[in-house]
């Protein structure tokens, strides 16, 4: 990068500071949420009472999109490799950065950057929109124009407002103003924006303890213990109490902090097959008997990690199950809820709260304070003897630094609004609001005839694409409607199955929903989208739905709420 | 073909191509032994063998074929890597499995014996950078303690301009960023934020992490696979020896600051690469930290710099500490020894934590290197960015030290005043040892060998080596007596000081079973451009004083 004031004849190379929009208060409060428009639109979510869900049913495509998916990948990439050919034999000084050069390794090589560099590369206009502002119900982008295919961008200095189904951000906390925003702001004035160093050398303030307090109690659980990095959450806690005479028992679709956490232990892993109950009981009952390899000693500890919400599928695991199984062959259960806590359940307890599940059947309950608490860290929360021993063997506390007291804050007042603490009935109508929209959303997508996957409930909604090529017509068309959308393909997910994941939050109104509806529908004709086979949803005289977007919106709205619209 | 000789009696009915093939092939076989000396007694005791009985060749053939297959084929991972099943009837299996007992989930059993390590743990009423602060710790109450435990070097953070720009941030941008930085979570202010990182520090970009202690771990492995090497000093921190752990490559130890023993690892590890000829060059890395957070001192980087130059490798350096302190203008280790960054460290990580106050870590190199960190970092890809108020506020106290770096000279001052009252005195030098550099805002305390050895039974071999032991047995339990005894008499150096004279320093934490180099228990006493040239001084007295009184007693 240059200097701060070279410029393009389409703009600055650096991405410029904007300056907040002057706005009047209430505009910009309904960027930010936007104020329920009809009671209609509010869905209490039941708990199951400890009964299993039934796993979704996904939906596959016609044959002939697999065979269009791969034959676009086998072009792209016989493309890629006859560029690198070229590029290496004549164009050396751009490929650089894939070449050893006078004795020194190349930082990577050019099989392993081959995918980022010839087929990510080609859409990267689609990944790290920056933007500016509050990511709530409305994301200002800042606009940039790519150059040299996506080699560097410019940016004109200009923004968009964009419907946002791209951030983190589930129960609408994200915002300027409100309870949150004032109790943050008061932390500044008293405790300042750093603590000084470790928790256990200086670190914890009355602040940190209230705080663990206060999730604990949330979570039904006796002790909790918070951290400043959801991801350093997962990577610095499997190290604390297992060692390579434990084994941990992995869902395959497990978050990368898991996996670099447990390898970090020093634990053996082995995976089973996504929400696959038989293949998991089969194989604890298999290395209960078989222990350690070579000295097939028994293994000190059984560890089962799952996921509460699986953030690229949007399927749940089937928590009563695994309880069962757990307590049958007395393992540990460790629940990664970075997902689902605050946006599930009908108080926002997660989980737990969705399946009826009493908390304490679960060892670890683990967390993202990011997601639905508009803040930012994780937590692990635990009985109050194992919490005590962890506070001592964790490294985070010991070395790394602790949360800084205005997220503490946020935390406190985003989890006393939804326990109903302070300002009673906004977290309730938070929490219902969600219901709703992630139900209207999946309802309105499976009726128009995409494939979608996951639970009703979930607020990550995934739409299948599946050729790689649609995910940057699909993004590019989306920001086009003003509509801020994140696309995932390989490796986040299997090969042939990219994605958009939409990620519903409370501070959407239902037009917003209909808006992105209408758009998605267009959208859908011209990229040949609407492919179900009827497979995952409620049939009707035998063909796939393909309804008709007004009559989605019209009738939707009443029939989300109802189960039996949705196959499970 | 007169002179090929019959294998093969005519008798048995073979096809007759098999026994023309190995015609010949005997006779090529008898042309090349009959050229190797002694070649003509093999050649007749095959023939012998052959003549007494023809199967015998076959067989023996075959054999000879089955070892070159065997020899070839790897070594099959049987599945499970758990090889010896045993046959075991479902009522067997029944049993094995109700007779299984896991051990608790963390460890009981020395919980008791190190309670003291949790009550001993001070909860700030307030902040904990503050210079006098009120602190609750083993059930009392100490009201304006003087604060010699803060990491926030520089003391800029707290101050009305930067607290102002992180108020107008909350109002503007909310607390969290809600999202990670591929996916819109990247905002103007952690783009801006990573444009004056790189300006400040003189390299073509810089890329924003979450947190500091897992910044290196994720960095490393990034750009590390089988087969690369690593040569690390041996004193490095626990995150830095997590790097080396998830590298997956093959990493070797020189001893700590010693040019001489990295030299000749170095050299050796050239000349055996240079031998086994291979088709790629492995990417080489010099692992090392800025200012060693276990014991304070700094490694000679001019030295580092020329033999990773001549050997060609990357240097990377964990800057933790040391960006913000030393140098002239704060700018680290880099302008401490007068360097250019750009030309001398390939990969410094830094930390917004410390002296800069904030919260988050940050990454400093070359503009390809930055890039590959966006798509393969872990630590970057999976997790969300940071609160934009931090971002913001690190951006105005870096803009604070561009225009005025009197607090980074204030600091070496203070850092300067406590190295010299501590070193120069000769009674305290027979208890206690000093490992830190004079300009380090860190004083690293601990006790002397011979003093350790009289008071508790042990030396840093002993402890090391009890420490691997225990490691390589997978103990659960990680508890050595006579280190925890040292810990609880600095811990209780800590509380007294704290009673008699209101002063809080605190015990170099760190988790034994986490450890895999040899360290030392230790007192740090932080120094920050917030205070009074006085009160340091007072407060020395009164540390040594209570310092000379316990190890006396």
């Amino acid at each position: 990068m240059g200097d701060a004031e070279v410029k393009d004849s389409t703009g600055s190379i650096r991405v410029p500071l904007f300056v907040p929009e002057n706005l009047p208060a209430d505009v910009k409060k309904e960027n930010e949420y936007g104020t329920l428009t009809s009671k209609e639109h509010l869905h209490q979510t039941k708990s199951l009472n400890g009964k299993p869900m039934e796993p979704p049913i996904m939906d596959t495509p016609p044959y002939y999109i697999s065979l269009i998916t791969y034959l676009n990948y086998l072009i792209v990439i016989i493309f890629g490799h006859l560029h690198d050919f070229l590029g290496m034999t004549f164009q050396k000084d751009s490929h650089q950065d894939v070449m050893e050069r006078d004795g020194w390794a190349p930082w990577y090589s050019k099989f392993e950057s081959f995918f980022s560099r010839r087929m990510k590369k080609k859409i990267d206009d689609c990944f790290s929109r920056p933007t500016t502002g509050v990511p709530g119900r409305f994301i200002r982008c800042i606009d940039r124009i790519s150059h040299e295919e996506n080699g560097y961008f410019t940016y004109p200095g200009t923004t968009s407002m964009c419907l946002n189904l791209s951030s983190y951000n589930y129960l609408g906390f994200a915002q300027s103003e409100g309870q949150c925003t004032a109790s943050a702001l008061q932390s500044v004035d008293k405790y300042g924006i750093h603590s000084g160093g470790p928790r256990t050398q200086i670190g914890t303030t009355d602040l940190h303890l209230e705080a663990e307090k206060l999730i604990a109690s949330f979570l039904g659980k006796e002790d909790a213990v918070i951290f400043s990095m959801g991801y350093g959450t997962n990577a610095n806690f499997f190290n604390s109490f297992l060692d390579s005479k434990c084994l941990v028992i992995s869902d395959e679709l497990n978050h990368a902090s898991i996996r670099t956490g447990v390898r970090l232990s020093g634990a053996a892993v082995r995976t089973f097959a996504h929400n696959d109950m038989v293949g998991l009981e089969k194989l604890i009952r298999e290395q209960i008997v078989l222990g350690q390899p070579k000295t097939n000693r028994p293994w000190k500890k059984i560890l089962i990690c799952v996921e509460g919400l699986y953030s690229m599928e949007g399927t749940l695991c089937s928590l009563p199950e695994v309880v069962e199984l757990k307590k049958k062959y007395k393992c540990y259960l460790f629940v990664d809820e970075a997902h689902s806590v605050g946006a599930m359940g009908p108080t926002g307890r997660g989980v737990c709260d969705l399946f009826g599940v009493d908390p304490k059947d679960v060892d670890f309950l683990m967390g993202t304070l990011t997601k639905s608490f508009g803040a930012a860290g994780g937590y692990i929360a635990s009985n109050k003897w194992v919490i005590d021993r962890l506070r001592l063997d964790l490294t985070t506390s010991n070395y790394a630094e602790p949360t800084p007291a205005p997220v503490l804050a946020q935390i406190i007042a985003s989890l006393r609004i939804i326990k109903g603490d302070l300002v009673p009935g906004e977290g309730k109508e938070r929490l219902q609001r969600i219901a709703f929209n992630s139900r209207y959303l999946r309802l309105g997508l499976q009726r128009l005839g995409f494939i979608v996957y996951g639970a009703p409930d979930s607020p990550v909604i995934p739409l299948l694409l599946y050729c790689p090529t649609k995910m940057p017509a699909f993004s590019r068309m989306m920001l086009q409607r003003k509509i801020a959308v994140v696309v995932v393909a390989y490796p986040a997910t299997p090969l042939i199955e990219s994605r958009v994941r939409f990620c519903v939050s409370s501070s959407l109104t239902k037009d917003d929903l209909d808006y992105l509806l209408r758009h998605v529908s267009e959208i859908g004709d011209m990229l040949f989208l609407k492919a179900s086979s009827g497979a995952a949803s409620v049939p009707q005289d035998g063909r796939p739905p393909r309804w008709d977007v007004e009559d989605v919106i019209a009738r939707t709205a009443k029939d989300c709420k109802d189960d039996d619209f949705f196959l499970t | 073909m007169p002179h090929i000789p019959e294998v093969l009696p005519k008798s048995i009915p073979i096809p007759g191509f098999i026994v023309t093939t190995f015609s010949y092939i005997w006779y090529y076989l008898n042309l090349v032994l009959l050229q190797i000396p002694g070649g003509d007694f093999l050649i007749h005791y095959v023939r012998k063998s052959h003549q007494d009985d023809p199967y015998r060749t076959f067989v023996e053939i075959v054999l000879i074929l089955y070892g070159i297959y065997y020899y070839l084929s790897k070594p099959q991972q049987k599945k499970g890597l758990q090889s010896n099943r045993p046959n075991l009837s479902s009522q067997e299996v029944d049993d094995l499995i109700e007779d299984w007992q896991p051990e608790p989930i963390v460890d009981p059993s020395v919980m008791e014996l190190q309670r003291w390590r949790l009550d001993s743990i001070p909860v700030i009423d307030g902040t904990g950078v503050n210079k006098r602060v009120t602190i609750f710790q083993n059930g009392r109450r100490h009201e304006n303690v003087l604060n010699l435990s803060s990491n926030n070097f520089l003391h800029l953070s707290q101050t009305p301009r930067v607290l102002n720009v992180a108020k107008s941030v909350i109002q503007n941008y909310g607390v969290g960023a809600c999202g990670p930085a591929g996916f819109y979570g990247n905002q103007d202010v952690h783009y801006n934020l990573e444009y004056r990182l790189a300006d400040f520090f003189g390299t073509e970009s810089a890329v924003l992490y979450g947190q500091d202690f897992c910044t290196s771990a994720s960095v490393i492995p990034a750009f590390t696979k089988r087969g690369d090497l690593l040569v690390a000093d041996e004193k490095v921190s626990l995150g830095v020896q997590n790097a080396l752990q998830l590298s997956r490559s093959t990493v070797y130890y020189y001893e700590h600051n010693n040019m001489e023993s990295l030299e000749a690892i170095l050299s050796e590890l050239v000349e055996s690469e240079k031998k086994e000829n291979l088709p790629a060059i492995s990417r080489k890395f010099i692992v090392t930290e800025g200012i060693f957070q276990n014991t304070g001192d700094i490694p000679p980087l001019p030295q580092l710099v020329e033999l990773k130059n001549r050997y060609k490798f990357r240097l990377f350096v964990d800057e933790t500490l040391s960006l913000g302190v030393l140098g002239k203008t704060g700018r680290g280790l880099t302008e401490y020894y007068g360097l250019a960054r750009e030309d001398s460290i390939d990969i410094t990580v830094g930390s917004m934590a410390h002296a800069f106050g904030s919260s988050g870590a940050f990454v400093l190199g070359d503009a390809v290197m930055s890039h590959h960190q966006r798509i393969g970092s872990y630590a970057y890809c999976f997790s969300a960015s940071l609160p934009p108020y931090t971002a913001r506020c690190v951006d105005e106290v870096l803009r604070i030290l561009g225009e005025d770096h009197s607090s980074v000279n204030q600091l070496q001052k203070f850092s300067k005043l406590l190295y010299n009252e501590f070193s120069g005195d000769s009674t305290l030098s027979k208890y206690v040892e000093i490992t830190s550099c004079p300009f380090s805002p860190i004083l690293h305390l601990r006790l002397t060998p011979e003093l350790r050895y009289r008071k508790f039974g042990y030396s840093a071999e002993d402890l090391f080596c009890e420490m691997m032991h225990q490691q390589k047995r997978v103990t659960t339990t990680r508890y050595i007596e006579p280190y925890e005894q040292e810990e609880r008499f600095l811990q209780e150096i800590v509380n007294r000081l704290l009673l008699e004279s209101g002063i809080l320093i605190t015990r170099n934490t760190i988790v034994i079973r986490q450890e895999s180099l040899p360290f030392l228990p230790s007192l740090k006493i932080c120094v920050n451009s917030g205070l009074q040239e006085n009160e340091i001084l007072e407060s020395c007295r009164s540390i040594k004083k209570v310092l000379i009184k316990s190890c006396s007693e």
